[in-house]
This record gives structure tokens, C-alpha cells and sequence, in this order.
């Protein structure tokens, strides 16, 4: 299972140290791509120099991105016949209704609010690692 | 200009009016008084009704010949009488009123807002014989201002919520953020590098590690309150001593070390939000629960008492720490807390959300206690008036 590639679209930082380090320990070792930005996202999926690379297994996506809401970037995934099948979870400050319902609704699989605490974090990141990298059964490209 | 009933009077009436055959120059102003529908009325220099239209009739509801030659405040409400001896002082001086809201009084007693022309009438030698005044029912006027004003209120509050709305959004993104790296790299300091920190270093960086989990409370504590405000509400029939009853089950599941003994009255019948009233009582019952935990004879009450303009009056009532009277004011305040946190947890929010619910179920939130001598939290539901 470990061919399986994770594609994180976060814009902070810190948040992006924090979930590469709570993989890590949790012995999370695929390979993961951190798009920067709704639009990095976008190239990274739909036109990135790694065309003959695989796609994500799993795509960990933030909601407040810059340039490209992560929103779209998730309408974008759905409507792609190439990408419409994978798995994203929608990783957020945000517990606002109205945005796990669009989530929802545009076809996320998942909506995690980030814990703040640094324990309860690590615990959200190891039960992502066991369900969307192991558990999941993802479909075949 | 057309003058209700029919007569029309060109921009010069003698030019086009034969006054020679048909009506004589005050037999026309006479016909254009009694076809107003404004009142029309003379009156001396002293106040005293010398001349009353039909329109006067019909506004006022007393006929000409049994107002002719009494006061004009005969028409006034006995409150605003003043103001007559106000106008007949500027009619005195020569000075004219003119589009003076007020109210009138008919014959039946009723009242209605009028706009009111007051001018003096002199006779051909500048000499001042009287006054005319001219009134105008704007009951119409009135209600079509108010439901403008209405709607205009409307719009202002639909802009404050989408202001509020953002304003949640931006709270929940923007500030909760930082967060996860205050209390996500201090616990890496702790997991990581704990063995080369002093005890003093851990220490601290525990303290960030707690500060930053009080404030991701606080600002969901801020979400909540916000979510009340603006939650729909369905009103339906609960017995509030069925919840109190399973909220106290849930505490002594939680804590079944300690003993607290519950007197619940059932059944509470009542028209409410069930979720939301639910929060009422999880919040007084629970910090019941919370200031009776240094007794070991803890006791917890709830019921109703008779309420007088309300349809329904509970209470939750406890033997614990109670609160200093003084400062009663300050308990339904968001943030505002009377005990410090080592003493009892909390984030100051629960009784703030209670007095939100209660009041958006048009009742009423109060509390009384002394410090050491328990507190009592009464609130009313009026289903009747649930916003």
C-alpha cells in the first residue's frame, strides 16, 4: 500500500509542518505532494509535468486557499473523468455547517475539522493514515 | 386643480367661470370648503369654532351645528390642550403653523394622527379677526411610514447578520488557525526535545500547550453563541423533567463517584425548541453539578413556580457556592465568569447561551444566591411568543 501517494493542498506553513511531521511518526511513509495554493492544486492534477505519474490516492484538501477556493479545486476534482474517483478529505478550521454541507454536496468523502490539540491531532492523523491509506479500497485507474 | 366632488377650478377661476350667472365669488370658495376632504375650520382669535366643513363632519364625527361656538380643544385630547393655546399664541402674533403633526380626538373618544395648516384670517384692513385651520387625517400616511420604516429595519438587520455571518466565518478560520501551531509545536518541543528542556522549559511549554486549548474553547464557545442567535427554531411539546431527568443521569455516569441527590419534578410540560431547550437545562443543571462538587451532601432541584404574565416558570436550584448577589448582573454576560478557572472550569459562555434561548422563547432568565449558600436560576417560557 505504500505506492499510494497523498496530495496535500495547504497554504499555511505551519499547518503543512505539523501534518508532514504527524504522518511521519505515525509511520505514514507514502510519498506526499504539497500544493501550496487552489491553483497549484489544479496544475498539480490537470496539467502537471507528471502526466505519466499516478495520481493521488488521497487528496487532503484545505477550504480557505488563495487564488483558487478549495471549493472549486474540489468541483474541478469531480468533474474530471480522469480524477472524479479519488478519494479527498476536506481538512479545515471551519465546523460551519453551511460548509460541511457544500462539502458534501460538490463530493467530498470526508470533513475533518483540524483539532488544536496537539495530541488529539496526531490521534485525527493516525486514523486517516489507517483508513484512507489501508483500509480504504481506492478504484483502479 | 381638482378639488374632490367634481368642481373644476381653472388657474384663474374668474376668468373662466361666469360668476354673473352661476355663483358668486364666496358662494365658489363656500362649495370648494364643503367638497374638501380636509377639515376645514374658522375659528376667533380666541380658539372659539366659528365655521365647520363637512369633512370636519365626518373627521371629527360632531355635526356643525353642535360644535359651532365651543373651544377648539373640544377635538383635542386633554394631554395635548397645550398646544392649542400654542397656535392661537402664533396665530395672535400674525405667525402661521403649517404641517403640524399631532393627534386629534373624535367624538367617540378615539384619537388619530392629523397634519394640521393654521393660518390668521384678516379682514380687509390687515386686521386680525380669526384663524383657519386646516386638518388632514394621516392614518394612512402613518401606517404606510411605519411599514416602510418596517422594512427598512428589515434590510439593516439582514445586513448586520451577513456582517455577523462573515464575521463567524473569518472567527472560525482566521483566528483558530494559529492555534494549531502554538499548541502543535509546543508539543513537539515536548515530544521531541522534552529530554533536553529543563523542567522549567517543559513547564512552559505545557503552559502554551494549555493557553492555546482555552482559546480554541472560547472561540468555539463564540461559534455556539452565534449559532443560537441565528438557529431556526421548532417549537414543539417536551417535558422538561424527562430531560432534566437524563441529563442527571448522564452527570452520574460521568462522575459516579459523586453523590448528589436530584428532587425532579415530572412531568414539565412544555412548548420549545427541543435542542435548544435541551442546552438550557444541560447548562443549569450541569453548572449545579459543577459548584456542588466540594459538597458531599449535594443537593439539585427542579421544578416550577407559579409564574404571574408567563405561561410556564422553571427553576434549577443547588446548595452549592453560590455567587455574591451583587454581581448577579454579570452572570448572563458572554466571558464573564464569578470563579476563577482553577476553582471551577469553564468558559463563561453557558449562562450567556441560556439567556439567548430563553429569551428567543420569549421568556425571561434570572438568578438569585448568596456566596457559600447555593443559587437558584429561574427562567419562563411563553411559547406564545417565540421569535
Amino acid at each position: 500500500m505504500s505506492n499510494r501517494t497523498i496530495l496535500l493542498v495547504e497554504d499555511n506553513p505551519d499547518d503543512e509542518a505539523l501534518m508532514l511531521r504527524a504522518l511521519k511518526k505515525n509511520n505514514i511513509l507514502n510519498k506526499v505532494t504539497v500544493a501550496r495554493d487552489g491553483a497549484q492544486a489544479i496544475e498539480h492534477l490537470f496539467n502537471g509535468p507528471s502526466a505519466d505519474l499516478p495520481l493521488p490516492s488521497v487528496i487532503l484538501l484545505d477550504l480557505q486557499l488563495p487564488k483558487v477556493h478549495g471549493l472549486e479545486v474540489l468541483r474541478r476534482i469531480r468533474a474530471d473523468e480522469r480524477t472524479q474517483a479519488i478519494p479527498v478529505v476536506v481538512l479545515t478550521s471551519s465546523r460551519l455547517q453551511e460548509d460541511i454541507l457544500k462539502c458534501y454536496r460538490d463530493g467530498a468523502n470526508a470533513f475533518v475539522r483540524k483539532p488544536v490539540s496537539f495530541s488529539d491531532f496526531a490521534t485525527a492523523m493516525n486514523t486517516f493514515g489507517m483508513f484512507w491509506l489501508h483500509l480504504n479500497e481506492v478504484a483502479a485507474d | 386643480m381638482v378639488v374632490n366632488g367634481g368642481i373644476v377650478v381653472a388657474q384663474s377661476p374668474l376668468e373662466s367661470i361666469d360668476v354673473g350667472q352661476a355663483l358668486t365669488q364666496s358662494q365658489l370658495f363656500a362649495a370648494i370648503v364643503r367638497s374638501s376632504d380636509d377639515a376645514i375650520v374658522g375659528k376667533t382669535v380666541g380658539g372659539v369654532i366659528t365655521s365647520w366643513n363637512p369633512a370636519a363632519e365626518r373627521m371629527y364625527g360632531y355635526l356643525a351645528e353642535e360644535i359651532i361656538g365651543q373651544l377648539m380643544t373640544v377635538v383635542c385630547p386633554p394631554d395635548r390642550v397645550g398646544e392649542i393655546q400654542e397656535i392661537l399664541g402664533k396665530i395672535g402674533r400674525g405667525e402661521s403653523v403649517t404641517h403640524f403633526e399631532t393627534v386629534r380626538r373624535r367624538k367617540d373618544g378615539n384619537t388619530f394622527p392629523v397634519s394640521v395648516t393654521v393660518s390668521p384670517i384678516r379682514d380687509e384692513h390687515g386686521r386680525l379677526i380669526g384663524a383657519s385651520s386646516i386638518a388632514r387625517d394621516i392614518t394612512e400616511q402613518k401606517k404606510l411610514h411605519a411599514a416602510a420604516e418596517l422594512a427598512r429595519r428589515a434590510d439593516v438587520l439582514e445586513g448586520a447578520n451577513r456582517n455577523l455571518d462573515s464575521f463567524t466565518y473569518s472567527i472560525s478560520h482566521d483566528l483558530r488557525a494559529p492555534l494549531h501551531a502554538l499548541s502543535g509545536f509546543s508539543g513537539i518541543l515536548l515530544e521531541d526535545y522534552g529530554d533536553v528542556l529543563s523542567g522549567d522549559g517543559r513547564d512552559y511549554a505545557e503552559r502554551i500547550q494549555s493557553a492555546s486549548a482555552r482559546l480554541a474553547q472560547l472561540i468555539d464557545g463564540l461559534l455556539d453563541l452565534s449559532h443560537l442567535t441565528r438557529a431556526e427554531l421548532h417549537p414543539r411539546t417536551a417535558d422538561l423533567g424527562a430531560e432534566v431527568t437524563r441529563i442527571a443521569e448522564d452527570l452520574q455516569r460521568a462522575e459516579p463517584d459523586r453523590r448528589v441527590q436530584f428532587t425532579i419534578q415530572r412531568p414539565v410540560p412544555a412548548q420549545a425548541d427541543r435542542t435548544l431547550i435541551r442546552t438550557v437545562l444541560e447548562n443549569l443543571v450541569g453548572n449545579a453539578w459543577k459548584f456542588t462538587s466540594h459538597r458531599d451532601d449535594a443537593l439539585i432541584e427542579f421544578g416550577t413556580t407559579p409564574a404571574e404574565d408567563a405561561s410556564l416558570c422553571c427553576y434549577v436550584r443547588d446548595n452549592g457556592a453560590g455567587f455574591d448577589a451583587a454581581h448577579a448582573g454579570r452572570l448572563f454576560i458572554p466571558f464573564q465568569r464569578l470563579h476563577t478557572t482553577s476553582e471551577f472550569p469553564g468558559t463563561g459562555v453557558g449562562l450567556a447561551s441560556v439567556r439567548r434561548i430563553v429569551e428567543r422563547h420569549g421568556g425571561q432568565v434570572w438568578a438569585e444566591g448568596a456566596v457559600g449558600e447555593g443559587a437558584t436560576f429561574y427562567f419562563t417560557l411563553d411559547a406564545k411568543e417565540i421569535a
